[in-house]
Parts: C-alpha cells; structure tokens; sequence
C-alpha cells in the first residue's frame, strides 16, 4: 500500500485534534508524506469536527475523500462518513461513546478506560487514541513516543511517561486484537519532514522577510497568524499589537510602516471589508503595508471556519478610487512561506498596499516540506534615502521618471516627512490643483507597470502540450495539480496552471493561454472571480469552468467527475 | 537647555478669519519651542476636518490619514519609533464621532502622545452639522429641530478609563493652552487636551465671548486636587454658567511601550530586521 487515509471524527473538545496532532508530528518524523485537512464548526464544544489525514510514501497535495482508517469518537462520525469507507476500511472507536454492529474490521478501545488502569488521568486517552491508530501505520511505535516526548516535555518526565504508557497500551490492543494487515509501504527516503500548516507558513515568511510590526483583530480563520507572531514576539523583536477593531489594526500598520518598520495586518472578508478606507490611504500615501485575507465564504458573517475563494475581486478592485496594489495567492505551505518575502519587497518597491490571499483550506491544511530556507526570501526595501544624503530640500512625492519617489523615514535626518491621504503636492501639502491632481494619479498609477512586468509568474504542471488546461489560484494548486495526475492516467495531455500573483498578473499568462487546447477555470466561489477578472483585464473566457461554493474544499476526484462526466464545453460545472 | 528652534507656522491657511484654530496653532508652536524640540522630532499626526488641516501649517512632520484614524495611526508611528514627539491632532467629529472608539481605547493602551482635540461643537469643514459635543437643543443643517442627543463628554470618558492625562483648554488663552501643552507632552502616557475653540462661522452659541465670561481654571482653586479621579469626574460634569479649565486629572502608570519586550532594545525602526527565524521554524521539524 502506497496511501492510506485517516479520518478522526468527534465533538468539538473531544480530544480529536490532541490526537490528529500527535499523528501528524509522527507521521512527518517517519518521512511520510501527508496532507491533512482540518474540517470545525464555529463552536467551542459539541457538534461533528474532523481531521482527514491523507498519509503516502510520496508527495501528495491535496487529501482524500475514501477512508481507510475511521478514528471514531462519536455516533456521528459513523454516520455522517459511512459512505466515504472503502470496503476495507478499518473502524477504530470507543465502545463506550459509539455504538456499532459487531465486525471483523470494527476495533473497539475503552480509551479512558485505558488511561485509568494504567493510573493515568482521562486526558491521556488522547494518547491511547493516537496510539491504536498509529498500530495500522507501523509495527513500532518510536516515532509516536518521539512526539509525546517533545510535546510534553516541558510538564514534566511523568507526563510524559505516561502518555508514553497510554500509547503503548492503546498500540498493543490493536495489534494484539486484530492482526493488521494494512502496513503503508516504508517512505521512500527515511529523513523526518517539516510539517507545517498555512496559518503557520505565512508568518514565519512574514518573519524571515523581516516583519517588525503587526497589528490585528481576531477573526477565523486568520486569528492563527496574529497568535503565531504574539507567540513569537519576544523572541523575534516583533511587535504584536491586538486593535480594537480591524480598521484601527490596518490604520496602526500604516503608521507603523510610514515611520519606515515592515508592518502588517491579518483578517478574513468582514474585517478586510472594514480595512479597504485604509488600503485607499495607503495607496494614496504612497505606504507599505501588508494584510493577509484569509477567506472564508461570506457573504457578511457567511461560514466563519469554512472556506472559499470568495475574496478575489474584492482585494483586486475594493477601494474608492485608484490606487496601485498588488495581490498574492500562495496555494501551498511552501508559497506561503516564500510569497510573505514577495510581499514585503513588493509593497516596499512600489510604496503601495499588497495583499495576500489565503483562504481557511490553506489556513488549516497541514502539509509535509522537505525545508522552508529563509535565506532564499531576499530583503529588497526600494528606494531609500539614507542618512548620509542630504534631505534638506527632501520632497516625499517628488515627481520621477518611475513613478516612485524614494522614501525617507520621519526622524531620520534633517529632511520633513509630509504624507497625505488627501490629494498633495510633491511636498505632501494639500492641493486643489487639476495639473498637479492629473500628474500625482498617473505618478502612482504608473508604478503598476514595473510591478507589472515582475509579477510572479503561473506555475504550471504536467504536460506541456496540453488538450486540457486546468487554470487555478491560491490555495486550489494542490488539488488542481493531482487532477491533472488523475487524467493524465486517464489518457487525456492535462495541464494545471496555478497563478501565485493574480494581480497585477504576469505577462506570461496570456503565452500560456495562447496555447491550443481547451480551457477549464476551476474555483472555490460562486460567480467565477478569476474568470471575470481575465475577462477584465485579458479579454479571455475559457471553455468551461468548475465552481464549488458549499464551503468546502475540492477533492481531485470530483473535478475529474466533473470534466470526463461533462457532455458539452461551456456546461457550467457545478459540483 | 539647547537653542530654541523655530516652529515656523504658515501664512496662509484655508481657515476662517478669527477661527480658534489659530490660537491653537500658535500656542502649538511656542509650547514645542519651550520644550527645546526640533521639527525633525516632532510628528504630527491628524485626520480630517479643519483641524486635520493643522499640521500642514506648522513645520514637522506630517502624516495626515482618514477621518477619525488619528489615534490607531498615531500609535503605529510611535511604537515604530518611539523617539519620535508624536502629537495627534483632531475635532471632536473625527475624534468622538467617526473615532470614537479610537478614542476610548487609545485612552486604555496609554500610549505615550498628546491628543489635542480642537473641541468647536460643530462639523466645521461640511459646513455646521451637529457633532457629539454639540449643546443640546443647537439647531443645525442636520438637527433642524435641535440637538436632543446627551453630549459627549471626553474628559468624563478620559478620566473614567484612568486615562494618565486629561486637560481642558481655550483657544482664546493661548498662554494657559501653551503651558497645559508643555506639560502633557512631557507627561508619560496617553495625554487628551480638549480645547474649547470658537468657530466664529457656524457656532453662534459658543463664542469667544460665551467662553471668557465663564471659564475658570481649575488649577487656582487650592481645594481641587488632580490626582484624586473621583473629584476630577465630578468636576468634568461641570457646565453652564462655569466652566472649568485646566489639569483635570493626572496619574502615573505604566505606558503601552513599556509593556512591550521588543522596544526594549531601543526603537524598533532602528533595530536589524533579523528575527531568529531558523529557531522558531525548528518547532517544525
């Protein structure tokens, strides 16, 4: 066996993600790929959670929607994924919280129960848990007592002990009980991965592209870069400061960021919305800052711990008036990480807003790396004027031949920073002035045709005479990726091409679409943003497109469902 | 105590002749001589509203945001570089309106800068609306049967949250203005001037000569004590045929970048943008 999938279904509080956790660590440290797909309602306690674990002995990109191994800690979980069990799938649950039919492949552990006659507290049924999981991966159990060491150690060598105990104990039932025939083939190369999530790929980007300066109002699902930086803070010499509200948050991050500090803000689509007056003054004012839109479906409050692609137009165009900006896509951990450093460099060049769009799929989803080098993000501030130069006579909005006029930091030198959100003159100063309004809008505007020409270009997979082309952005790249793999088995030249910059985009798209062969726009939103958008800015329309908009992310499968089961091109595709 | 340099102010303003912002303006200006600031100190930072107009008339530096941003704004500056003078400035429609929950929590963070609100009673710059601070009853463009929404009073707000400096002063002294000035730049913390400012355009109640007939300062009176909070909230409730002036509470605590661990090793902006990432990417592994 090549892949196997895990699901832990339970309550929220349960104990579910404790466990997922320990699984994840263990399976990275083994050297097998994973991908794992967080799926939570907007609770605190009760309702149905799970982790879908998609394990394999090569890279996988996306998880998967048949079950191999169903971790059940309540009735629920039973119920609601019957249909997703293939025929050999194993049942791992708690007799005493789930009531199933007696059967071969039906493996019941009174975890608690466990934890108890070894004398341990109830919490440590996590561990049993993870434990008889972990008995139909490997016959060992070092890589799972590797993790339960690390993640305890800092409560103690008992605490550890004993959750070490509880899932030896847990293990041993399973493998005592129930012979396991399922046993994943032993990794490729037995070196430990990284693994790590989108809600943590960012910041630690945003970290090694030498963020100083941040400032947030939670909201699912970014909460998880703003706790991560906090966290950090001390550590890193960055500043977390929690706002009253999203609008003081971004205007805080212009401050910050005009006194020459990289700065950024983290939200989802309410607060983003609250934020665009700011992203306007920042355009305006010609300063740097950042903010992540992590997307969940809206509209208004929508489905706060779901996901969707819900957001592109919005970032793209949101705003009175024009102004210059750039917007990122990362669609895995690996470009999140690297795209915080693009981001940076980019917002710093051109002296404009960018914004990077995650969505909760790439928030949440854990994904193994081989490395993450933060001296490959290269630190690029543009155009400043040092401390050496003079600054007497120092214009902040001096009129260049590229639109950009260097900055200098207020305090730095002898020269008088004067910035303005109303429209201004060289100095800063307010202006009523039609020649000079005329010039400052094409000055700023213009600053978009460099950024232009050193957008990020499409990343494409697969072969590269394609009948097909699957064109996606953001955090669809995994799943687009193995499509293209699933049809290229099938026989059908597929192409997958994910945009990491959707604006302003790269040249090269418009080579790529030149191409012959039939167009397919995949997206997690209702009305096809990206297709409106190279519409709009490419005067492009593809032969047919796949929506999804139920909160959810895509599996590969259900996008191959989609383009073999389709009759005729230009048939909306809706799953 | 350095040479005093010049806080030059400009000649020409989009103001109304007489207006109260230019006793402001000017005291401003001598109270940051006084102080033996520089320009290249000093920021100012402002929102929108005649007010918000202010820092283009005065030499320093100058972040002129959106209407009722001042606050957030103004605390990314000064965390950015706490070496900065970092003085906001605004109206009470930006500041208590549009800003007001700005406000409140700026007054909660307690960082370190001086608000100074030119407090007119009225939306001066979209031509005499009703603001928050306006009397009750006051007929405007957008209140045509009167005001009947209980005033905001900032100071009772300020002095409620334990806020380190709440101060009212009058445009039309400027030398009790330039003085309470000094002091709240100088005072650690989050420190609010409200300053009663005529507008001699659109508020035909609260006139120069309706203020000189009943302000008093506070201060003189050697019973009243601006330490003791309880006594400084019932004073701000005063108004009417008296109205008080001064220091009406000051405390000392903690300020906002003192809480902060990475200011520790000086401001931020001039700190190396290396971050210990290959530490923290190690939980990873």
């Amino acid at each position: 066996m090549q892949a196997f999938n895990i699901l832990i279904g339970g309550e929220a509080g349960q104990g579910l993600v404790s466990i997922g956790n320990i699984l994840i660590k263990a399976i990275a440290k083994t050297g097998w790929h994973l991908f794992a797909i967080q799926d939570y309602e907007s609770r605190i306690r009760g309702g149905h959670n799970f982790i879908r674990i998609r394990v394999a002995n090569k890279p996988v990109f996306c998880g998967e929607r048949a079950i191999d191994l169903l971790v059940a800690l309540d009735d629920v979980s039973l119920s609601v994924h019957a249909d997703e069990l293939k025929e050999q799938a194993i049942v791992i649950y708690d007799p005493t919280l789930v009531e199933v039919p007696a059967a071969a492949n039906y493996i019941g552990i009174k975890y608690a129960e466990v934890a108890a006659n070894l004398g341990q507290p109830a919490i440590m049924a996590n561990a049993a848990a993870a434990g008889a999981a972990w008995a139909l991966l490997s016959d060992d159990l070092i890589a799972v007592e590797t993790v339960l060491s690390e993640v305890f150690k800092n409560k103690g060598q008992d605490i550890v002990d004993g959750n070490i105990q509880c899932a030896r104990a847990g293990f041993n039932i399973v493998r005592s009980r129930f012979n396991p025939q399922v046993q994943l083939e032993k990794p490729e190369q037995c070196e430990s991965f990284m693994v790590i999530k989108g809600n943590e790929a960012l910041p630690c980007g945003a970290l090694a592209a030498g963020l100083k300066f941040m400032s947030a109002y939670p909201m699912t699902p970014s909460t998880g870069v703003t706790e991560f930086i906090a966290l950090h803070s001390e550590q890193c010499g960055v500043v977390m400061e929690q706002a009253e509200d999203e609008i003081a948050a971004v205007n805080m991050v212009i401050g910050a960021a005009f006194c020459g500090v990289r700065a950024m803000t983290a939200t989802s689509g309410g607060g983003f919305a609250l934020m665009t007056e700011a992203l306007g003054l920042a355009g305006s004012a010609e300063i740097p800052i950042v903010v992540i839109d992590a997307q969940r479906p809206g509209p208004s409050t929508g489905l706060p711990t779901r996901t969707e692609q819900g957001d592109l137009l919005f970032a793209v165009y949101g705003g009175s008036g024009d102004f210059p900006r750039a917007v990122l896509a990362p669609g895995d951990v690996e470009e999140a990480f690297y795209v915080m450093g693009t981001a940076f460099n980019l917002a710093e060049k051109y002296q404009m807003p960018v914004i990077v769009l995650s969505d909760q799929y790439l928030a949440d989803s854990y994904q193994t790396v081989a490395s993450l080098d933060p001296t490959k993000i290269k630190i690029n501030r543009g155009d400043i004027v040092t401390e050496t130069e003079s600054t007497v006579d120092y214009l902040r909005y001096r009129f260049t031949e590229s639109g950009i006029s260097p900055r200098l930091y207020p305090g730095v030198g002898e020269g008088l920073v004067v910035s303005a959100g109303d429209e201004h003159d060289e100095a800063g100063h307010l202006i009523e002035d039609a020649h000079i309004r005329t010039k400052m809008m094409q000055k700023r505007m213009q600053k978009l045709n460099a950024a232009a020409a050193e957008a990020l270009e499409p990343v494409i997979y697969g072969n590269t005479k394609p009948e097909l082309m699957l064109i996606g952005w953001g955090s669809t790249k995994g799943v687009i990726r193995e499509a293209v793999d699933l049809l290229s088995a099938q026989g059908c030249a597929a192409m997958a091409i994910h945009l990491p910059q959707v604006y302003p985009l790269s040249t090269k798209l418009r080579e790529y679409w030149e191409m012959p062969s039939k167009k397919v726009i995949i997206e997690n939103n209702y009305s096809g943003q990206l297709q409106k958008l190279l519409s709009m800015e490419l005067s492009v329309t593809p032969d047919f497109w796949i929506r999804k908009y139920d909160g959810r992310p895509f599996f590969a499968q259900e996008i191959v469902d989609q383009l073999v089961g389709g009759e005729a091109n230009g048939r909306k595709g809706e799953i | 105590m350095a040479e005093k340099v010049k806080f030059n102010i400009a000649k020409e303003t989009a103001w109304c002749p007489g207006c109260g912002n230019y006793g402001i303006l000017r005291a401003l200006a001598r109270a940051l001589e006084n102080l033996g600031l520089r320009p290249q100190e000093v920021l100012f930072v402002s929102g929108i509203g005649q007010a918000g107009k202010t820092p283009h008339y005065i030499s320093g530096n100058v972040l002129n945001t959106l209407h009722g941003r001042t606050l957030p704004t103004a605390t990314g500056a000064k965390i950015a570089n706490n070496e900065l003078t970092v003085i906001a400035i605004g109206g009470d429609g930006d500041g208590y309106a549009e800003g007001g929950n700005h406000f409140i929590h700026a007054v909660r963070k307690n960082v370190d800068l001086t608000y100074i609100v030119h407090d007119n009673r009225v939306f001066g710059l979209t031509k005499g609306q009703a603001s928050p601070s306006s009397d009750l009853g006051m007929i405007t463009g957008t209140t045509p049967h009167g005001v009947y929404n209980e005033p905001f009073n900032p100071l009772a707000v300020a002095i409620s949250l334990n806020g380190a400096f709440v101060a009212r002063a009058f445009a039309g002294d400027q030398e009790h203005l330039q003085l309470i000035l000094q002091e709240a730049i100088t005072h650690p913390g989050f420190a609010l001037i409200d300053v009663l400012q005529p507008c001699v355009t659109f508020n035909r109640v609260n006139t120069y000569q309706w203020y000189k007939s009943r302000i008093y300062d506070i201060n003189q009176d050697p019973e009243y004590d601006p330490s003791n909070q309880k006594m400084a909230w019932e004073r701000s409730w005063e108004w009417g045929e008296r109205i008080p002036i001064g220091v009406f509470y000051r405390v000392k605590r903690p300020t906002l970048l003192e809480h902060i661990p990475a200011l520790r090793s000086g401001p931020l902006v001039k700190q190396p943008m290396n971050s210990n990432i290959d530490e923290v990417l190690a939980q990873f592994k």
